[in-house]
């Protein structure tokens, strides 16, 4: 009987510890690696997320026919480790403290964004979305800039040939 | 949709198809006293047979295939699923392994062309692993208590700026013109 006693006033001390969370919000600690989401003003369509991705979450898609390139986010296979965050060179892709992801179907747990890609001047080949030829444009000495609105195989040929000039 | 399946409380078969028991070890917090999920009246039960809703954890490997079949197939109609961590939402790290099915979906697509099986109310806990808090909204939605708040964006690009030799070298006088949301707009 007085081993009961005890843990009814141990019980009336501690009070009531179960949360009651569907009806109630709850607090999400600081740095809480939770649902990554892309912030669709910064993203430039680089990719560099897509190369460190470990379950390929992040994926790229480029439409010829329509000249854009797709960043797809899949959350069904997300292991939420941020490489993704780490890696992006405008940070446009973080990491927030959302974790009420639950859906009904798969196709809910995607975000995509498509980007337009340039054209090669030469050859007419979609090359790099317009916004990374930009934000590279910024980091590249003033004389070579007129090289960045061609594809690489051209940008190649193009350059080769100002370098015989050079030695001439 | 699914709550005028379910009126009373929900009964859960666990079964870990493959799981790191990392959701396994998930899946016991929701009912310690600190969560609590008894006071929905969700328990645990350890026959299918007596089951409401069936919890999957993990990929679905060839070795549980079977099992996993198994015991869908035991559960009485009608039945609901869920499938927690990103494993069993779509296949997670493992996705291209090759001893891994991929997730419910692939799962579900077996059940369709092999046992001609008419496929449950599906929810889908995306983490790695979930937390408790995550479980219980995804319980939520399938009761209808809560709303799905995770919908699907599409963003494309409504005007760019035509990329020319003068706008690329005079490229920060560009930048400084006009401000973020002009040169990327879009919806």
């Amino acid at each position: 009987m007085s081993a009961r006693l005890h843990i009814l006033k141990e019980a009336l001390r501690t009070g009531v510890v179960t949360k009651k969370y569907p009806y109630e919000p709850v607090k999400v600690p600081e740095g809480f690696r939770g649902k990554p989401s892309i912030d669709v003003e910064k993203c430039i369509g680089c990719g560099a997320c897509v190369n460190v991705c470990p379950p390929n979450a992040l994926s790229a898609e480029i439409d010829l026919n329509k000249s854009v390139k797709r960043i797809i986010l899949f959350l069904g296979k997300c292991i939420f480790c941020g490489r993704c965050q780490d890696a992006c060179p405008t940070e446009a892709i973080k990491l927030t403290r959302e974790f009420e992801l639950s859906t009904l179907t798969t196709n809910d747990l995607y975000q995509v964004v498509e980007l337009k890609m340039a054209k090669c001047e030469i050859c007419g080949k979609p090359y790099a979305t317009i916004r990374q030829v930009l934000f590279t444009a910024k980091s590249v000495p003033k004389d070579q800039r007129p090289l960045l609105l061609l594809c690489s195989e051209c940008r190649s040929k193009v350059s080769a040939k100002y370098i015989s000039y050079a030695r001439w | 949709m699914s709550i005028k399946l379910f009126m009373k409380s929900l009964w859960v078969f666990h079964l870990n198809s493959g799981s790191c028991n990392g959701c396994d070890i998930e899946v016991l917090n929701v009912f310690t006293p600190y969560h609590d999920v008894e006071r929905l009246g969700i328990k645990l039960v350890a026959s299918p047979r007596h089951a409401d809703v069936i919890v999957f954890t993990g990929p679905i490997t060839r070795e549980t295939l079977p099992k996993a079949i198994k015991a869908f197939t035991a559960i009485p109609e009608p039945k609901a699923v869920v499938a927690v961590g990103s494993c069993a939402c779509g296949g997670g790290i493992w996705y291209d392994s090759y001893a891994v099915i991929g997730g419910i979906e692939a799962f579900y697509k077996i059940l369709r062309e092999e046992y001609k099986v008419k496929i449950p109310p599906t929810v889908y806990v995306p983490g790695c692993p979930p937390k408790p808090e995550a479980i219980i909204y995804g319980i939520a939605v399938l009761r209808g208590i809560l709303r799905q708040k995770q919908r699907r964006t599409y963003f494309t690009e409504k005007e760019v700026p035509e990329l020319t030799k003068d706008l690329i070298i005079n490229i920060e006088k560009y930048m400084e013109s006009k401000s973020r949301k002009e040169i990327y707009n879009g919806e």
